[in-house]
């Protein structure tokens, strides 16, 4: 009966840990991306590379942005082409890819010209690494005018975040971006991109008492 | 006189520093969104510190709150894309209330310092979950607005992602916008001297 009580404890945190409006943690961030021979078009067999700064973490993260940065650098996403799905709008899906994410009390994040350079991504990759994730999915929306949206997902398997907030979440990627008509693109860049990186089942739980659960069902 | 006048503009434009890194007001907010044609959309968002990019016009992050609100955007045409006009776009400065959707009032309080017509804005549903909008400011008023010349003013492209999944949507709102605006290229700063200086520079 002791060991079962500590047992039951467990899963009823298990049971009554639930998502709430506006309860992911996240990071937001925003940088500047290229892929092999350009973007559009997107060719089967082209590879993005992203690397961008974040301007906001969510205090869950335990990093002060005053004093420290953290860079992103996205790579080795392989394009599989792109599919008209209708309204002029093209659907790319990207096949595997990793994201890495450094905590630099450096501040040298610089993003240069004509990439990869010496700054990018090397001053977006120094510091400590905070969190690393292979993609499981990344699928890009291009609408005619060369602005859109993306959202993947990535699975944790390194950087001191995966200890310290997270070990078993699924991560979320997601955001904008814009060619070079709808903003100031380093030379040599393709895309500006602005999302937010999420924990995906970082969700809150709800203490509760035995008495109240039994009285749930009663 | 006018000899001086004119050696002075000439001055000014001279010593106008040209900005190297990119500009942009970074936001991330909450937005609700209208069912009808004729309805308004309405945002609610805070404005982050870009660096190592720049914002278009210093701000003082270190002290003030900066919010950007979009109030009653208009929807013209409920299709794919939605089409609205006639909003206006609002940059807050403010340090006496922190901005917290459960108090959407706390994003519109404080000085309106960039006040902006959005002349058009198209949004986009990829997925039931996931879209973009985008759209063109021209500034008109605020405290600051004498800050940007008026050939900056105008055509300022405003851009953001759209998400619908709950856990980014707090009460009371439809979305989550990820965005920003910034003029298409830096603005460029005017720094301020002294004729005495401006001569001293020539020789």
């Amino acid at each position: 009966m002791r060991k079962s009580l500590p047992f039951l404890a467990m899963v009823l945190v298990v049971v009554f840990a639930m998502p709430a409006f506006g309860q992911l943690s996240s990071i937001d961030y925003f940088g500047y991306a290229w892929e092999t021979g350009g973007f559009p078009p997107s060719n089967a067999g082209d590879v993005l590379v992203f690397t961008g700064v974040a301007d906001f973490a969510d205090p869950i993260f335990g990093v002060d942005l005053a004093t420290e940065e953290l860079t992103f650098y996205m790579y080795d996403l392989v394009s599989a082409g792109e599919v008209d799905i209708g309204g002029g709008v093209l659907m790319i899906n990207y096949t595997g890819g990793w994201l890495e994410i450094y905590r630099d009390a450096a501040m040298n994040a610089d993003w240069g010209i004509a990439p990869p350079n010496p700054t990018s991504p090397s001053t977006f990759i120094d510091g400590t690494l905070y969190f690393q994730g292979s993609f499981n999915s990344l699928t890009v929306f291009l609408n005619p005018g060369g602005d859109g949206a993306y959202e993947g997902s990535l699975d944790g398997i390194g950087g001191e975040m995966i200890d310290s907030v997270c070990a078993d979440c699924v991560f979320t990627w997601g955001g904008n971006f814009v060619g070079a008509s709808g903003a100031q693109i380093p030379d040599g860049y393709d895309l500006q991109i602005d999302g937010v990186f999420q924990i995906e089942q970082a969700v809150p739980t709800e203490g509760t008492t035995w008495g109240s659960v039994k009285a749930l069902f009663n | 006189m006018r000899t001086r006048i004119t050696l002075l503009l000439v001055a000014l434009l001279l010593i106008a520093v040209p900005a190297s890194a990119q500009q942009l007001f970074d936001f991330l907010g909450q937005t609700v969104v209208p069912g009808d044609v004729g309805g308004m959309l309405n945002m609610d968002s805070v404005v982050r510190d870009p660096a190592p990019a720049t914002t278009p016009i210093p701000l003082d992050f270190a002290n003030y709150e900066y919010t950007l609100v979009v109030r009653d955007l208009v929807l013209d045409i409920d299709g794919s894309p939605q089409v609205y006009s006639g909003g206006m776009l609002v940059i807050y400065e403010d340090n006496t209330t922190v901005a917290d959707h459960a108090n959407p009032a706390t994003f519109s309080d404080g000085t309106a310092i960039l006040i902006g017509a959005i002349t058009t804005l198209n949004r986009t549903m990829f997925t039931a979950t996931l879209g973009s909008a985008a759209g063109w400011v021209d500034w008109t008023g605020g405290t600051r607005l004498d800050d940007i010349a008026p050939a900056d003013q105008l055509g300022w492209p405003f851009l953001t992602g759209i998400s619908r999944h709950d856990g980014n949507v707090e009460a009371g709102y439809d979305e989550q916008w990820d965005g920003k605006v910034e003029p298409e290229e830096p603005i460029v700063e005017v720094t301020p001297m002294s004729w005495g200086s401006v001569k001293a520079l020539l020789y």
